[in-house]
């Protein structure tokens, strides 16, 4: 546990240092839900709609966080501390070479946690957002899709060659689902024909799951989204563990 | 005397190329070992079997009588390593690094003390990435000591070191040898090996060309010098072909 926490401790503060996770998780959903909620404030999602826009959009803001940590971070950290020998170098000590990868894994799941709470009391004190679901359904829900993002980053990480290679993949990921599958640009003013597309998406159905359990409804619609998921995260998982690449 | 670490006919090729051919040492409690060769004579391979970051094709290892591969967890509490390309993330402090290395021993050295005996206390909270090559290089030393080992691995020694820093590191090392600490190193600076080194091994292409004791290496060549003997041993081929 000493490791643990002092490595936590180090890697937490080099990330910060780094500035670009607290960009682009932490500050960049933040923007969003404020343009947002200024642009369509508390409109109703839709004619006859019984909740507002803003809070149909707010289980697809949350995940802005778990996508730019999952799918861009990790894969990075990853691959960066393979080709610097940081992997090996562990291998070599009293402590599992595993456990950098927990340690980062954690750094990221806490930048999630703390947009996603920042997010929380921004919409619901400045924009008067009424949560309607439950909070363990969309909590588990969150979880799930932040367990899903992170098993494709490790599987990136993992397995590409370089840095260079992992950075290209990350961004081929990472930019079209932040922008397709509507956790910045709203599903639900897409045209009919990109939905279809978009659709293919695996973070478009984790946004279906926590937009139906922040707005309480029936989750009967969501058995599709939960397969597609658990098929990608199972997926990855294995890639990973099979073919995870130490130097 | 114990012997503390033991590698028994090491092999290994990549493809077809055979870079370690039948690799055998022993090294005894409180003596220090120098495995010399030209670069890319096979000596990184050779630690890098010798404490299973890479695989040999065949043969054994025993270092303080565990298995690297099998006891791992239990083997690297008592041994230190610095690597020849340090490893460490960008932007972390010296400090930083120290205390997470310390972090995962059961019982660590104080890194400041260490710190202070290398002469880098003052750097401590610089970020890594800026030290000079020499501070750099001590610094890696310095990680190398702090579990306390029974055990050293040092990888090119004192390349970056300045003739000063370099005695005072061959000092250093030499009363931790009194005290029982067993050295495995590499060097190019065939004054450090015979100031440091009880019995030294030279490899050509994978090969042992020599091993004995720095005298015995003289003794056995045409020359006074060890500088002249190690080059005669590792250019033999060159010489001959001249002739």
């Amino acid at each position: 546990m000493k490791a643990f926490r002092t490595m936590l401790k180090t890697e937490g503060k080099l990330s910060l240092r780094g500035m670009d996770m607290f960009l682009f998780a932490i500050c960049m959903p933040l923007v969003v839900l404020v343009i947002l909620g200024i642009l369509y404030g508390n409109r109703s999602a839709f004619e006859g709609a019984d909740y507002t826009f803003l809070e149909q959009s707010f289980g697809a803001l949350s995940t802005i966080a778990v996508c730019a940590g999952g799918v861009m971070g990790l894969p990075l950290v990853i691959s960066d501390y393979r080709s610097k020998g940081i992997l090996k170098r562990y291998q070599v000590t009293p402590v599992n070479p595993a456990m950098i990868l927990v340690v980062q894994v954690t750094i990221y799941m806490l930048y999630a946690f703390s947009s996603l709470v920042l997010l929380y009391t921004t919409a619901v004190i400045f924009f008067g957002m009424q949560f309607r679901g439950s909070y363990a359904c969309f909590l588990g829900g969150y979880l799930f899709v932040m367990i899903s993002m992170f098993s494709i980053g490790m599987m990136v990480g993992g397995i590409a060659p370089n840095t260079k290679i992992a950075s290209i993949i990350a961004s081929i990921l990472y930019f079209p689902m932040l922008i397709f599958s509507g956790a910045t640009i709203p599903y639900e003013v897409m045209p009919v024909t990109l939905r279809t597309v978009v659709d293919i998406l695996p973070l478009t159905q984790g946004i279906k799951l926590l937009k139906a359990a922040s707005l309480g409804l029936p989750i009967s619609g969501m058995i599709v989204p939960i397969i597609v998921m658990i098929t990608i995260t199972v997926m990855c998982s294995a890639i990973s563990l099979k073919y995870f690449k130490w130097e | 005397m114990q012997e503390i670490i033991k590698a028994k006919k090491l092999m290994k090729s990549y493809g077809e190329q055979l870079v370690m051919d039948s690799f055998t040492v022993t090294v005894r409690r409180g003596t220090a070992f120098g495995l010399l060769g030209a670069n890319g004579a096979g000596k990184s391979t050779a630690i890098e079997c010798m404490l299973g970051t890479k695989k040999a094709d065949s043969g054994e290892v025993s270092i303080l009588g565990m298995n690297p591969i099998s006891d791992r967890k239990k083997l690297f509490e008592k041994v230190g390593i610095q690597f020849q390309e340090m490893n460490y993330q960008d932007n972390i402090t010296v400090a930083e690094l120290c205390e997470t290395v310390a972090s995962l021993y059961k019982a660590a050295a104080e890194p400041l003390d260490l710190l202070y005996q290398f002469d880098i206390m003052d750097k401590q909270n610089s970020p890594v990435k800026e030290l000079s090559g020499g501070q750099r290089q001590r610094l890696f030393i310095v990680l190398a000591l702090i579990p306390v080992p029974e055990v050293i691995f040092l990888d090119e020694l004192s390349t970056g070191l300045d003739a000063a820093a370099r005695r005072k590191v061959w000092k250093i090392l030499s009363s931790l040898k009194e005290k029982g600490l067993t050295i495995f190193l590499t060097s190019h600076f065939m004054e450090e090996v015979e100031a440091l080194c009880d019995d030294i091994c030279i490899l050509k292409k994978g090969k042992t060309v020599f091993h004995g004791t720095v005298s015995e290496a003289i003794q056995s060549s045409p020359y006074e010098k060890f500088e002249e003997a190690y080059l005669w041993y590792t250019e033999e081929e060159r010489i001959d072909e001249s002739i």
